[in-house]
């Protein structure tokens, strides 16, 4: 490798790899920079195509913040997020105990039937689970978006291979100490577990907080609704107002861009291992 | 419903020990079940019923409303769905859809996962946390963006185009039936290339180096060892991204459609999915949207078979 017409192959080739790797990046991050400027620009500033605001302002925070009830929207979005993380880890939890911990008859048909719904699109469920939601008169409330969604396949199936991983060995220790199937699950495993059952959380989390499907069939009134479903009719009604909106669009994204900045590692792998549901 | 009491049982306090011997046997046998219930219940209430029923109500005509009755009409929706000319146009953009989707799922990201192997490790991982930001990104929040960049007049890239390189009538990328479904199609590949980038270097980085290294000794070129050695080693995860973006494209491009473009100009932008939305919230025909919808099931249910079979019959590459 002494000769220097290699060397400078090489090192042009190192070139042109960071340059399509930059040209990516700068693909995949100027649409959310452009999003944030435009929202620090002041209202005559919007149209100029300038990279920086010359003055800074968060006016349109303000008024977007009061033309629509942003405030109750977030809440409701976190609300939602937190609920069906928890619920979805807790009854992911006991299914994938369930499948590694014992034999029983059609476990294999009974997982099959769980993984099977990732082939279920959700245009193809909506209308009979849209009568059940308002016949039981759930429409606008939060609890119509939590509970048809206190299961989730995608954490079934991640758990089941975190859960598959862990030392039988340990589990027969602490059965011969006499501890109850229950507590070998919560003393034993979900300790050891925990920081895998964590980033599957994270993952679920920004899922709910993402969601827009079920919002925009079952909240019509924008105090009910969450903050997907708010920016979008957001934008079909003050769709011109630019500063506000993308300072609304930012509001809306925020939490799910501070989980990455805090936790951009975990969050990467565990989509890279979890694939896309 | 109270799905979460249902699933109580298994801490109810122990019974006493005399009790514990006769009833254990039975328990034991249970005790699978029980921790599997909620989520039994909510699968199967929340999804299998409602596709149960999805199959019932396409051989009724019903507008939504539960006071008025449900008739029934036989296959009278599917044949009304043969012969709807949206129907045609909308099969026709999920075409589009699926195939404009896969240069950035598959092919883009091949050749960057390829070009940019062997990087050093810290700037990789700065390259990744950039790359991968548009996945995390609420689909809602990503078609308010673009709908400010790709804005006709006041848009950054009409702007940009036009100063830059002299383009004279502003495209609008939106409103004009030749260049919206193009646009979807890209907004829907942006929040994809990233991840499926990360997916191929993932695998690319799992192979083999002794591969390499065997193929450098038999001075195979550059290209011989992408040929012979990198791309058929990669063919599980190629086979498992195309698999996700034909049966998922579409579903994905939903919430673009649905804010962006509603499906039109003069439905230039509609896809199967969001047929089956229109028929069922804005004309209320329960009837057609859900024959629709069974078609799609029944459609990418054949997909997906054929997808799972090519992936058993090539996975004996892995090893």
């Amino acid at each position: 490798m002494g000769n220097p017409s290699g060397v400078r192959r090489g090192l042009a080739s190192l070139t042109l790899k960071h340059a399509a790797l930059i040209a990516l990046s700068f693909l995949a991050v100027f649409p959310l920079y452009w999003m944030v400027v435009t929202s620090l620009k002041p209202e005559a500033e919007v149209f100029t195509s300038s990279l920086l605001p010359a003055h800074w302002t968060l006016d349109n925070y303000v008024s977007a913040w009061n033309s629509i009830p942003m405030g109750r929207m977030l809440l409701n979005s976190l609300g939602v997020a937190f609920a069906q993380t928890a619920t979805q880890l807790f009854t992911a939890i006991l299914a994938a105990y369930a499948f590694t911990r014992w034999e029983f008859r059609g476990s294999g048909l009974l997982y099959g039937l769980i993984g099977l719904t990732w082939l279920v699109p959700f245009q193809v469920i909506m209308i009979p689970n849209y009568i059940v939601i308002s016949g039981l008169g759930w429409r606008d409330t939060l609890l119509g978006l939590i509970v048809p969604n206190i299961a989730s396949a995608f954490a079934v199936m991640q758990l089941f291979n975190t859960f598959k991983s862990f030392p039988k060995t340990l589990i027969e220790a602490a059965h011969l100490d006499g501890a109850s199937d229950w507590s070998v699950l919560w003393r034993t495993i979900f300790p050891n577990l925990r920081a895998s059952i964590a980033s599957i959380g994270i993952l679920l989390f920004i899922t709910a907080w993402n969601d827009y499907f079920w919002p925009l069939l079952v909240t019509t009134k924008l105090e009910n609704s969450t903050m997907q479903k708010g920016l979008q009719m957001f934008i079909s009604s003050e769709g011109s107002m630019w500063g506000t909106l993308m300072a609304a669009t930012t509001l809306a994204s925020l939490p799910v861009l501070v989980l990455y900045l805090v936790l951009q590692r975990q969050i990467i792998d565990s989509f890279v291992k979890g694939g896309l549901r | 419903m109270s799905l979460h009491q249902l699933a109580q049982p298994q801490v109810a306090p122990v019974p006493d020990v005399k009790q514990r011997k006769a009833r254990g046997r039975r328990l034991r046998g249970l005790k699978p079940y029980l921790y599997l219930l909620p989520v039994l219940l909510s699968v199967g209430y929340w999804i299998y019923r409602p596709l149960v029923q999805t199959f019932r109500l396409s051989f009724y005509q019903w507008n939504l409303l539960p006071t008025s009755p449900q008739t029934y009409v036989g296959w009278q929706n599917f044949q009304n769905l043969v012969t709807l000319p949206e129907v045609g146009k909308a099969l026709a953009n999920t075409l589009i859809y699926t195939l404009g989707v896969i240069p950035f799922s598959l092919i883009l990201p091949i050749i960057i996962a390829i070009a940019t192997d062997n990087i050093g490790k810290r700037s990789r991982n700065i390259y990744r946390a950039l790359i991968f930001l548009p996945m995390i990104m609420a689909p809602v929040a990503v078609s308010s963006v673009w709908r400010w960049i790709m804005h006709p007049t006041n848009g950054i890239l009409n702007q940009l185009l036009m100063s830059v390189f002299g383009l004279e009538e502003p495209i609008r990328y939106f409103t004009d039936e030749r260049w919206a479904i193009w646009s979807v199609t890209f907004i829907t590949g942006w929040k994809l290339i990233g991840f499926s980038t990360l997916i191929f270097s993932a695998a690319i980085t799992g192979i083999n180096k002794e591969y390499y290294e065997a193929a450098r000794i038999d001075r195979a070129s550059w290209w011989q060892i992408i040929r012979h050695v990198t791309l058929p080693l990669l063919s599980p995860t190629i086979l498992f991204m195309a698999m996700l973006s034909t049966l998922f494209a579409s579903e994905w491009s939903f919430s673009y459609i649905n804010v962006l473009t509603q499906g039109g100009p003069l439905s230039s932008t509609t896809n199967v999915y969001y047929l089956l939305w229109t028929y069922g919230f804005q004309s209320f025909n329960v009837g057609v949207s859900s024959a629709a919808a069974v078609m799609v099931f029944v459609g990418f249910g054949i997909i997906a078979l054929g997808f799972m079979k090519l992936t058993k019959k090539l996975s004996f590459f892995d090893n």
